[in-house]
């Protein structure tokens, strides 16, 4: 009997226009979603590697290592292809510099602002609108319909189980639902491999997990839709209430949370937090400057009552000396200025994961955010994107100025340098000798790496959410249908 | 009126069947008919009366507030699957699945009935039988009038081919040839030994063809004649007078009588 349903179910779909249509959207849309993606991804690579030849080259071209400039890119990723996420909105380089905090800068789409007016249309977009909205056109009827239509009436005039008859509703839908999706995925992945298109099995296990959550969020709205028209005796009633649940769900739950989440938990503007910085950064400059020329009037006290030969020789003396020292205070104003800034970013990054913290658990009230959030996550161009990489550069930051000062020490060059006036002859010494240097043993940036099994663990809870949403809206539908008026 | 019906267990039969709904309106009260083998009952009344109540009794679609509804002497509300293998029943609207061509209708519902035993032929043969054509037979029922869905709803009853048949208004919004066409259909499966219980409107069919007439007004069965019964008896005057309400048990009888004379 259950087998019958499913057929019946799978070929009723099959044979409607809404099955037609919802294949042909869906192919036209996934097909050309795969393919701007793969055109994207592709011209990222191209301008990743040659911005990383071009700092390479300006390395090469340093003729010493206080003057070797450093960017670090972020590195494109295939999965960007299906969930773009947050990869057009993050910086995609950020300078590496002692003196400069790390900072992603030129997105992709500050670069192209054209394109971010519409937006690139991904898998999970497709997946997350396009199919939720097929699901709920596939569904709305699904049991009030035939009730409306006499076939609930003469199917049940029959001996027939309504487990049975539900099981096979659901299924058969599910089929009918799931083929259009999957049909186009497929054809996608071999447009990726025509392309040549490098997957690693990390890839191929965020593919199959990301397949895997798309099914489960349009068995959701399958199971929404069954619910809702069990509740109902009138399919244009359902309908209605779909739709508005489909807006609450996927419009206007997700940015509600966000809304309030920054209400909840203030945080101050990217512009604010550096006018902070920039305050701490004067006012120590300035402290630093009072201080130096207090050392300096003592210096000169030291050689009061001293001939002019006196004093020649004793500043020779003690030139270096007090180079050093001062190189020493500055790098020290210069340290408590990094430690500040760190401190704000902490303590504003703490704000932020507070924020999202509130923002996502209200968000996740809707299966639409816990999809987005679960795809995204899969994928690695989720919310951590922009932290994950700005930590690393850090880390990579610290690693290369450490590089650079003992490269510096060894050289005898530590970036100052002396202008001396001899007999009316001005020269400057900078310490060391003109000359291209060896940059070969920099250390190279390494992008940080999420495995497919990470992600798949920091996206558990939005797959359980779903799995949970799924379960109520199934349950529900079993209890209402078991009391469903037939007539 | 099949004879041999006379001393045969009944089909169907409703016993001191009642029906309250929530909001307190008696829609049944204490009805009680036998449908034996090889007998039409034609439920007459207006809307509300409780006809469609009966039919849904039968059908389970809901549950009685008191009696009992048997088919083939099985309790249709305590064993609804049970009792349902022997009946097929025919709504007033059939409307069945606009995608799926005549065939196609006819496979499910004919499967859902419990008989896989058919093919293309035996499906063929029940469609030209209730004088659907064959070039409908693979057409989309979309594209089919009501009465061509009606074909299709009895074809489906007739490959069931259970001891009982329900027909919930089978004839309303056909056309006269179609309402013919259908009512000789029903004829010959009365004579093939079925037991039908049917509820119309149409009071001059249900005198052609019915071997019980039962008029029901606000739930009660106000009367029950026997083909012979009504025999030179104007049948739409009885029904438009039981159901205005001014006429009962003895006074019908009265007027019977003086139909007669």
């Amino acid at each position: 009997m259950l087998s019958l349903f499913i057929q019946k179910e799978l070929k009723n779909i099959i044979q409607s226009p809404k099955f037609t249509a919802t294949f042909v959207v869906c192919t036209i849309l996934i097909l050309t979603s795969v393919f701007i993606g793969i055109k994207e991804y592709q011209n990222s690579v191209i301008q990743y590697e040659a911005n990383r030849q071009i700092v390479q080259e300006d390395a090469r071209q340093a003729t010493g290592w206080n003057n070797v400039r450093n960017i670090s890119h972020r590195t494109p990723t295939p999965m960007q292809i299906f969930v773009s996420g947050l990869h057009f909105d993050v910086g995609r380089l950020s300078r590496i510099s002692t003196f400069d905090d790390v900072k992603l800068t030129r997105s992709p789409y500050s670069d192209e602002p054209i394109f971010a007016i519409f937006r690139f249309i991904d898998f999970a977009f497709i997946v997350q609108i396009v199919l939720s909205l097929f699901a709920i056109l596939f569904t709305y009827d699904a049991i009030n319909g035939e009730r409306e239509s006499g076939t609930l009436k003469l199917a049940f005039a029959n001996s027939v189980s309504r487990i049975d008859y539900l099981m096979g509703k659901f299924i058969g839908i599910w089929a009918g639902l799931v083929i259009p999706l999957l049909i186009p995925v497929l054809l996608g992945l071999l447009l990726v491999m025509v392309f040549k298109i490098e997957l690693t099995p990390d890839d191929w296990a965020s593919i199959s997990s990301l397949i895997g959550l798309s099914v489960l969020y349009i068995t959701f709205f399958i199971g929404l839709g069954l619910l809702v028209s069990s509740l109902t005796r009138n399919s244009a009633l359902s309908f209605l209430l779909l739709l508005v649940i489909w807006i609450s769900s996927v419009m206007i739950i997700p940015r509600a949370g966000v809304i309030a989440a920054g209400q909840i938990v203030p945080i101050e503007s990217v512009a604010q937090l550096e006018a902070k910085q920039a305050a701490f950064q004067k006012a120590r400059w300035d402290e630093w400057s009072e201080q130096s020329s207090e050392r300096w009037r003592e210096r000169s006290a030291q050689m009061e009552g001293m001939t002019d030969e006196e004093r020649q020789e004793f500043r020779d003396n003690k030139e270096w000396e007090w180079l050093e020292e001062d190189d020493a205070d500055r790098k020290q104003v210069q340290q408590d200025i990094t430690d500040n800034n760190r401190r704000l970013l902490e303590d504003t990054m703490n704000k932020k994961k507070e924020q999202e913290r509130i923002a996502f658990s209200f968000a996740r009230v809707s299966p639409a955010s816990s999809f987005r959030l679960a795809a995204m996550t899969l994928a690695g161009t989720d919310i951590n994107l922009k932290n994950r990489y700005e930590e690393s550069m850090r880390e990579y930051r610290d690693e290369f100025s450490s590089f650079i000062q003992k490269k510096q020490a060894e050289s005898g060059n530590r970036g100052g340098f002396r202008i001396s006036i001899v007999n009316g002859n001005v020269s400057m010494d900078t310490g060391r000798e003109n000359s291209a240097i060896d940059t070969s043993e920099i250390p190279q940036y390494t992008a940080p790496v999420v495995t497919a099994n990470a992600s798949l663990g920091s996206s558990i809870f939005d797959f359980g959410m779903l799995g949970i949403f799924i379960i109520l809206t199934f349950g529900g539908t079993f209890v209402s249908f078991l009391k469903y008026d037939m007539r | 009126m099949n004879m041999e019906a006379i001393n045969q267990t009944p089909l169907m039969e409703a016993r001191n069947l009642s029906k309250v709904y929530e909001d307190g309106v008696r829609a049944l009260d204490e009805l009680n008919l036998i449908v034996k083998p090889g007998e039409i009952f034609s439920m007459l009344g207006g809307n509300g009366a409780g006809k469609t109540t009966t039919i849904n009794i039968f059908l389970d679609f809901i549950q009685p507030s008191s009696g009992n509804a048997f088919i083939n002497g099985i309790d249709a509300n305590e064993q609804p699957l049970e009792a349902k293998k022997h009946v097929a029943f025919v709504s007033e609207n059939v409307q069945l699945y606009p995608n799926f061509t005549a065939m196609q209708n006819i496979d499910f519902f004919t499967r859902l009935g419990g008989r896989s035993d058919y093919n293309r032929n035996d499906y063929e043969a029940a469609l030209t039988r209730v004088g659907l054509q064959s070039s409908a037979f693979d057409k989309k029922l979309k594209d089919f009038s009501k009465g061509m869905r009606q074909k299709c709803g009895i074809a489906i009853a007739i490959l069931k081919d259970s001891p009982a048949i329900l027909l919930d208004e089978p004839t309303s919004g056909l056309d006269p040839k179609a309402g013919r066409e259908f009512t000789k259909l029903i004829g010959e499966l009365r004579d093939e030994g079925k037991g039908i219980l049917m509820s119309t409107h149409d009071v001059f069919r249900a005198k052609e063809i019915s071997d019980h007439v039962g008029i029901l007004n606000n739930g009660v069965l106000v009367t029950h004649r026997t083909r012979s019964e009504l025999t030179g008896v104007n049948l739409e005057e009885l029904y438009v007078e039981y159901m205005a309400g001014y006429m009962d048990e003895s006074t019908a009888t009265l007027t019977n009588d003086l139909d007669h004379v």
